[in-house]
């Protein structure tokens, strides 16, 4: 029988989780781009600077275009948030803590993960204007070159725990981190994290170029939706990638749930960094990169990590 | 619909938040007509204040900051972009002499001068219009479709035939072969005159199919020779060289700042805004033989790979077409040794040698600059009370000079052929390579 109090205790846990995450990051992206830049930081300023960017979104008006699609407008930044927060159900932030214990974890979020795609598309298309829908453009045509890589060094990841369960790869590591184990999948999983993010040298559909691309005509309150669920997806990625490649949970002396946020937030501080020293990729290279080399190594990353399990298991 | 539940949370606790958007950083789309010597100055000196963005696009801005005069044909655009702002909303009007006459083109605008303290006025501004002190600005132009076009046809769709329509005064997309030969659809826009990392004025008329573009043309340059302002040129060292000896420390120094913040436009655009911001701290505080600073970024930029990433293979022009035509780093990034100072006694009794790249794309021309801004700094370290110029020709950062040319034609010449078949990344990213300035009208003295 299913116990709403819980599950409505296990949401509020989820949503205050990602926008904590998402706090974080703004404030760890703003941190990292003044260092970059050899510029002071303010303490005071870059810690406050989330609330008040919000509250003067909540206080500008929404834009609108000449007939744009509005029911698809407004569904697109509540897409990609549920994408995010759904994709930390799965996620493991200590031995007891996992909203929902699917045993299909990782297929879970590989196939969330695709749908992001789906919402920045919504985003750009029914804006009804031209930058917007050549970000849109841009997505769709970058999408299954990280998609690929990233379904595959997580099915890499899984192999040693012998189940698509996040807890149990997490188990499984307990001797050996993965990013130890399978030296290729860390770094490609974090590439694939930034084009799922679209964040960085993969900010493709929101750059500059496009005037800000799909988000080129939002104001207001959908523009702090979209970001908010954008970083979102950003802090979801870290997660899963701390669980599955940096141990989740496991770790001396502190709490399990302090060790997964450090992890998380080494990660999106290493992708956060990327994306201020590394320049935006160039759609057609990044496609031809994607698959003629990253796809290949993701795959010599699953063969490798299968044949030590065979190796490793009873005759 | 979302507007109205705004105002329902505005209403229960306006206070703290008004005020806490009143602290949060000003947002502000920066437009620019003539007159800009001193304009861009303020402008490069805005972007590193920490509480203050610039945005790329004016829909999430709140206060519109025009710069000097704006010519007939980019009045209406300007217009158009104030109402694009969504309101609360404001507009500040930065003018070398404030004092004179002017149309009304933002007639609620705020009129400064440009010896105002820019980022100070912004965040007043800012902060009154959070703050509710002072009113948003209503739209400029009515709330009315672009043209007659409801009801007209046999469909309604304003035009004869199924596709012959022009609904809200815009052709329907029409089909065209593509660069595989399929037949698909082509949409025809117009980017500018205030698109970002385009120079203020540049309209581009494009056919793009997806964002591959299929035709392009550069609209008439809005800026008049004849409209010129004399004051605009008058801090110029390279326009004073034309016609008297000038040192050759300010020359090279004002070449190394010029190529600095074309740098950071540059990584701006391609997604480096924290190395833009560092380039244009570097520009600000720089003296001669200050190189180290430069030293390290061109390492990051190597090893990040990031010019390469941005750059490799885009843009390329064949060198035939600028041969001998005075483009200045666009010619020597293409691997011609062409540099009006390699003839120069003042700059031959320095050891002078032109800097030359080989690759003729966006990535050459990148690092054609960065390694001139470092060369400049050097030579300006070494020159002494060395002096150059008054021949009525110089070699100016953006190539050779007279007093009644520049690059500037033969460089927007080349924009179609360029940009036929780049994809619309590449495309701006070529732009941007090429350094245009369409408001140094020089060359249309001539005529």
């Amino acid at each position: 029988m299913i116990s709403y109090g819980r599950l409505l205790g296990e949401l509020a846990t989820i949503a205050l989780v990602l926008l904590a995450g998402v706090y974080a990051t703004v404030v760890i992206d703003l941190w990292a781009g003044r260092m970059v830049a050899r510029a002071p930081v303010r303490a005071f300023r870059a810690l406050t600077f989330p609330i008040r960017q919000t509250a003067l979104f909540l206080l500008q008006q929404r834009a609108t275009t000449e007939r744009p699609d509005a029911p698809l407008w407004a569904l697109a930044p509540a897409l990609l948030a549920a994408i995010a927060a759904a994709s930390l159900l799965v996620i493991p932030f200590s031995s007891q803590t996992s909203a929902a214990g699917i045993e299909s974890g990782i297929v879970y979020f590989g196939a969330l993960m695709a749908l992001v795609m789906i919402a920045v598309y919504l985003n750009g298309w029914s804006a009804n204007s031209v930058f917007p829908i050549i970000g849109g453009y841009r997505f769709i045509a970058e999408a299954l070159s990280y998609e690929m890589p990233l379904a595959l060094v997580l099915i890499g990841a899984a192999l040693p725990a012998q189940s698509l369960s996040v807890s149990a790869i997490v188990i499984s590591q307990d001797s050996l981190w993965n990013v130890i184990r399978q030296p290729l999948g860390l770094p490609i999983y974090l590439i694939a994290g930034l084009g799922v993010a679209f964040w960085g040298p993969l900010a493709l559909p929101d750059a500059a170029d496009l005037a800000g691309g799909t988000e080129s005509e939002l104001s207001g309150v959908q523009l702090l939706l979209w970001r908010t669920a954008r970083i979102a997806v950003l802090v979801a990625v870290a997660a899963m990638g701390a669980a599955v490649f940096l141990g989740g949970w496991t770790g001396p002396w502190l709490p399990g749930a302090v060790w997964m946020t450090l992890k998380t937030i080494a990660l999106i501080f290493i992708m956060v960094g990327a994306g201020h020293l590394v320049a935006r990729v160039r759609l057609e290279r990044f496609v031809l990169v994607a698959w003629t080399v990253l796809i290949p190594l993701a795959l010599l990353d699953v063969f490798a990590a299968g044949a030590v399990v065979l190796a490793g298991s009873p005759r | 619909m979302a507007g109205a539940r705004v105002e329902v949370v505005l209403g229960q606790r306006p206070g703290i938040l008004k005020r806490l958007a009143a602290m949060a950083p000003v947002r502000v789309f920066a437009i620019s007509g003539s007159e800009s010597a001193e304009i861009e100055t303020l402008i490069a000196d805005l972007e590193l204040e920490q509480e203050i963005v610039l945005t790329d696009s004016p829909r999430s801005a709140n206060v519109l900051l025009a710069m000097g005069e704006f010519p007939g044909s980019m009045q209406e655009s300007a217009r158009r972009i104030h109402d694009q702002l969504c309101g609360p909303r404001r507009t500040l009007w930065l003018r070398q002499n404030v004092s004179a006459p002017s149309e009304a083109i933002f007639p609620k605008a705020i009129r400064e001068d440009t010896h105002c303290d820019l980022a100070l006025l912004l965040r007043k501004i800012h902060r009154d219009l959070l703050t509710g002190v002072e009113p948003s600005e209503e739209p400029i132009l009515p709330d009315e479709e672009p043209a007659l076009w409801r009801g007209v046809g046999p469909y309604g769709q304003g035009g004869t035939g199924m596709t012959g329509g022009v609904p809200y005064g815009r052709p329907m997309p029409e089909t065209a072969p593509d660069r595989d030969g399929l037949a698909l659809d082509q949409l025809s826009v117009r980017v500018g005159p205030f698109f970002r990392p385009f120079p203020s004025g540049l309209t581009l008329a494009l056919k793009l199919q997806g964002d591959v573009i299929q035709e392009a043309a550069v609209a008439e340059n809005p800026f008049d020779a004849k409209k010129l302002n004399p004051d605009f040129e008058s801090g110029d060292p390279f326009i004073r060289a034309l016609s008297e000896p000038v040192p050759v420390v300010e020359m090279e120094m004002a070449r190394a700042r010029h190529h600095l913040h074309w740098l950071c436009n540059a990584l701006q655009v391609h997604g480096l805004g924290a190395l833009g911001l560092r380039t244009r701290a570097i520009a600000r505080s720089l003296s001669p033989g200050m190189i180290a600073p430069i030293a390290q970024l061109r390492k990051i930029l190597r090893y990040s790979r990031s010019v390469s990433l941005v750059g490799a293979g885009v843009g390329v022009i064949q060198p035939d077409k600028i041969r001998d035509r005075g483009l200045g780093p666009v010619a020597r990034a293409a691997g011609l040794r062409e540099d009006l100072r390699m003839t120069d006694p003042a700059y031959q009794e320095l050891g002078f040698e032109p800097v030359v790249h080989a690759e003729n794309d966006v990535r050459s021309r990148l690092w054609q600059r960065l390694d001139e801004a470092m060369q400049s700094v050097t030579l300006a370290a070494r020159s002494g009370n060395a002096t150059s110029g008054g021949g009525g020709r110089v070699e100016g950062p953006r190539g050779v000079i007279t007093l009644d040319g520049n690059s500037l034609p033969l460089l927007l010449g080349l924009l179609p052929d360029l940009l036929y078949g780049l994809e619309w990344g590449d495309a701006v990213a070529t732009v941007v390579s090429l350094d245009l300035d369409l408001r140094d009208v020089r060359s249309q003295r001539v005529s």
